[in-house]
């Protein structure tokens, strides 16, 4: 299969699963007993009031109807009008999306780049000291909920050591924000030249990177370990072995088997850390599309809700397939499922 | 393992009744030195939990109010919070919220996913197609946040929290049981069981389901943990389980401000608590996992 055709027929196979996100996401806030309306409305608003808002928001019509509704207006970009910041969903998420992009790039970088050779280390010598070390060390990581770590951090590095910022936002209050260009404040610090910002982005960041980069480091050294495994068991580096290769390159063999894998696991591990990074940025008040959405699900904004969870689906599937093709440029035999 | 060889007999005939259970916890420590640890752990806590009345040194919900924010001391051993209640009655009966979640919501689990998976398994077509398609679609969105959300629309109790997270788990049993049933359908022992006539709720229930169970079993405790772990997420988000509870969530909630001005045992003994619950969980879940898989105890 060419690559093209691989790509076309892999984009297509989105279609169905967005349907369904779409679906759920409208289900969400509709399963409930909870009535927007008369939280937009107030409590001191009359009958005739309720009505007006009703019609005005479509919930009038029947159900199937406003799905329709929902689904056009979501296809054109109209997620609706957070009641909060009665401002539209999307631009709010737009503005925020880059801040937490940043986070969980640093984050999961560092996550994977610890945890895979940590993981292939551990497999080499399965039941060894290191392995057993690593392996008890990792499943605590499972265990450590990640507010609670961010609070114990703040604790330690900014109030005993002082070594740490306060955690409040992204950059000292001191500080003026680097004109923007990708809208991290680090790296827009340093294409402009400002040191003294891109500094004190960077001690900010540092927290609440390590703070994710613990907690997804665990379950790739767990994952890495297991298909490691599985490939050193395999007839090809079973046979490898048999021919008296030497270890260094049996290890680039189990290394190279492994990647397809490990890949797709660190793929599939991102997008359910994008929930464990908002909590972390609600730790950290670190202003981002995380802190927003748990923000709007503790204030009870279900238009922002629905936005947020729509948002953080189609990221998910935009990252499964992104995943699939590189895999697939990786390994071309690999097929669709 | 009375396993999926020689189907159709059920378990292995019980060894001698008084000292079974002894015996298996020492055969558990010997495979799995890791998994009885965690036996152990989750065995404290259940302790804590049951006995949480004449363990406690004062009542976790009642303040002194001219004790306030107190740092760890012979009266107070994790010291006092914000409202003057005592921290260390209060970490203790927070076990009683972790057992009283996660076993109910995994049991809830199970009562869902069991069936669905064996029937779709079972059934296969058009109605496996649509249920894994769902399934499919419900993992592209993060747990936690889905969690939060179904609580927050549908309403924010206790009984509520239960509800969601044993529903929203339970795709986790049917996919595990979907694909033993799948393994199963077409060997020797189902279709003599359909040829003898068995209805097919007996032919699931009765046939499939001692041999499809394994695998869903082994995922329990790892659920649990999962269950205990997002519990307290929501109550640290005040969603669900409100402030003043002694739900460990609910109390790292309450710490979270005073860790910048210096007072951590609020914060800090809770999640200690809540830690070591969790891992519990997950080691005796680990090594729950390698002793009833096949493959996973050939990898080792």
């Amino acid at each position: 299969m060419s690559f093209t055709r691989f790509l076309v027929r892999r984009t297509f196979m989105v279609i169905p699963l967005l349907l369904g996100v779409v679906f759920i996401t409208f289900m969400l806030i509709r399963v409930g007993g909870l009535d927007p309306v008369g939280q937009l409305a107030g409590p001191t608003a009359t009958q005739a009031e309720f009505d007006m808002i009703r019609e005005d928001l479509g919930l009038d019509k029947p159900l199937w109807q406003q799905f329709l509704i929902y689904t056009g207006n979501v296809l054109q970009g109209d997620l609706g009008e957070s009641w909060l910041s009665n401002r539209p969903v999307l631009d709010d998420m737009l503005e925020r999306a880059v801040i937490s992009l940043e986070l969980l790039f640093w984050g999961v970088g560092i996550g994977a780049l610890v945890g895979i050779p940590v993981g292939l280390r551990a497999a080499f010598r399965p039941n060894g000291r290191f392995d057993q070390v690593t392996r008890v060390l990792s499943l605590l990581g499972f265990s450590i909920p990640t507010y609670w770590l961010g609070l114990v951090m703040i604790f330690v590095f900014f109030y005993l050591l002082g070594w740490a910022p306060p955690a409040i936002g992204r950059i000292s209050l001191m500080i003026f924000p680097p004109e923007t260009i990708t809208g991290s404040y680090l790296i827009d610090g340093l294409l402009t030249a400002e040191w003294e910002a891109a500094w004190s982005a960077a001690t900010h960041l540092i927290l609440p990177v390590v703070c994710l980069a613990i907690v997804s480091a665990a379950p790739i050294i767990k994952q890495t370990r297991a298909i490691a495994l599985e490939v050193l068991s395999s007839e090809t580096v079973r046979y490898a072995r048999a021919c008296g290769l030497p270890k260094r390159m049996v290890r680039k063999l189990v290394f190279r088997n492994s990647a397809v894998p490990v890949l797709t696991f660190v793929g599939t591990e991102v997008t359910g850390l994008v929930g464990t990074m908002s909590l972390i940025e609600y730790v950290f008040a670190w202003g981002g599309l995380g802190q927003y959405g748990l923000n709007a699900i503790v204030r009870g904004d279900f238009t922002a809700v629905q936005g947020y969870v729509l948002a953080l689906a189609l990221f998910s599937v935009l990252v499964f397939l992104v995943v699939d093709i590189v895999v697939h440029l990786i390994e071309p035999r690999s097929e669709l499922t | 393992m009375a396993d999926a060889t020689d189907p159709g007999l059920g378990a292995a005939p019980a060894p001698a009744p008084r000292f079974s259970l002894w015996n298996r916890a020492v055969g558990l420590a010997r495979l799995s030195p890791t998994a009885a640890a965690g036996l152990l752990i989750i065995l404290f806590f259940g302790v804590l939990a049951l006995a949480a009345v004449w363990i406690m040194p004062h009542d976790p919900v009642s303040s002194y109010t001219d004790r306030i924010l107190q740092p760890p001391s012979a009266e107070h051993w994790f010291g006092t919070d914000g409202n003057g209640m005592d921290v260390f009655s209060r970490v203790i009966y927070g076990a009683k919220f972790g057992f009283g979640i996660a076993i109910p919501a995994v049991i809830l689990s199970l009562v869902i996913g069991i069936p669905v998976g064996l029937i779709a398994g079972y059934r296969g077509g058009y109605l496996d197609e649509v249920l894994m398609r769902f399934f499919d679609g419900l993992r592209v969105f993060p747990s936690i946040i889905l969690a939060l959300a179904v609580v927050a629309a549908t309403g924010q109790s206790l009984l509520n929290v239960i509800l969601v997270l044993g529903f929203l788990d339970s795709p986790v049993f049917a996919r595990v049981v979907r694909a033993e049933v799948l393994a199963l359908r077409s060997s020797n022992f189902v279709e003599s069981a359909v040829a003898a006539g068995n209805p097919t709720w007996r032919i699931l229930f009765v046939h499939l389901l001692p041999n499809a169970i394994q695998g869903a079993m082994a995922q329990t405790a790892v659920r649990a943990a999962w269950a205990v772990r997002i519990s307290a997420t929501l109550a640290f988000l005040g969603v669900g389980i409100q402030a003043p509870t002694p739900e460990w969530g609910a109390m790292i909630r309450q710490g979270a401000e005073f860790m910048i001005t210096g007072q951590w045992w609020v914060a800090l003994f809770p999640g200690l608590a809540l830690i070591f619950l969790v891992f519990g969980l997950n080691l005796f879940g680990d090594g729950l996992q390698d002793v009833m898989d096949p493959r996973r105890r050939a990898a080792k």
